[in-house]
């Protein structure tokens, strides 16, 4: 069972996946110089009330196996220690503990 | 000896070039937002991170009939009841604001 941490991040990376259009959509509207202030400015408006989770910066990538959000492995979505063990026992193809 | 290029050529030029080559003529650099358009959606590889887990509780609620039983929620549940039975258990809801202990003075 994940911890809450990662129940939390899996809940933003739906609710940024849903929302992922709608939010392109207003900010090419609010970027876009050729178009008039008040269109722009609405967009922004309309930017402003999208879900807190809904921004893909919110997003992290954590450890899946104990929901560590630092020393992340980004290769194996693994912590550095959980990296460790899972690579002495073998389990990641390729990881050799190196020894000169 | 190099012979003098009008600026106006240079711009008939590479308005030429945008069409030929299909991208945008924007000799002043103004910002369309084009780029939100273009990037790719991060959503879909964005839900894709954690390996899925299976949800016992929930297959077991879809299929009734198969009569599953999951045993750490059975284990969890005899837990609190045998915590309960010691009166180590979770104190009654309160129902009114005298009641609650946020309100009542501390020991």
């Amino acid at each position: 069972m994940p911890n809450v941490r990662v129940l939390r991040d899996i809940k933003a990376r739906d609710i940024v996946r849903a929302n992922e259009i709608a939010r392109r959509a207003y900010l090419y509207v609010a970027r876009n110089q050729t178009l008039p202030p008040q269109v722009r400015h609405q967009a922004q408006l309309q930017l402003n009330t999208f879900d807190r989770y809904s921004r893909p910066t919110t997003v992290k990538n954590r450890c899946y196996e104990t929901g560590r959000g630092r020393g992340i492995m980004s290769e194996f979505g693994l912590c550095r220690f959980q990296f460790r063990l899972k690579a002495l026992h073998g389990e990641l193809n390729g990881v050799k503990k190196a020894s000169w | 000896m190099s012979a003098v290029v009008l600026p106006s050529r240079l711009t008939a030029l590479n308005r030429l070039r945008c069409a030929i080559f299909q991208t945008s003529y924007n000799p002043t650099g103004i910002r369309t937002g084009a780029k939100y358009l273009r990037k790719r959606l991060r959503g879909p590889s964005m839900v894709r991170y954690y390996p899925q887990e299976i949800n016992l509780s929930q297959i077991a609620r879809q299929y009734p009939e198969l009569e599953l039983v999951n045993e750490i929620e059975e284990q969890r549940l005899q837990d609190v009841e045998d915590r309960k039975k010691r009166g180590k258990g979770a104190p009654k809801k309160a129902k009114t604001k005298d009641e609650s202990r946020r309100t009542s003075k501390r020991r």
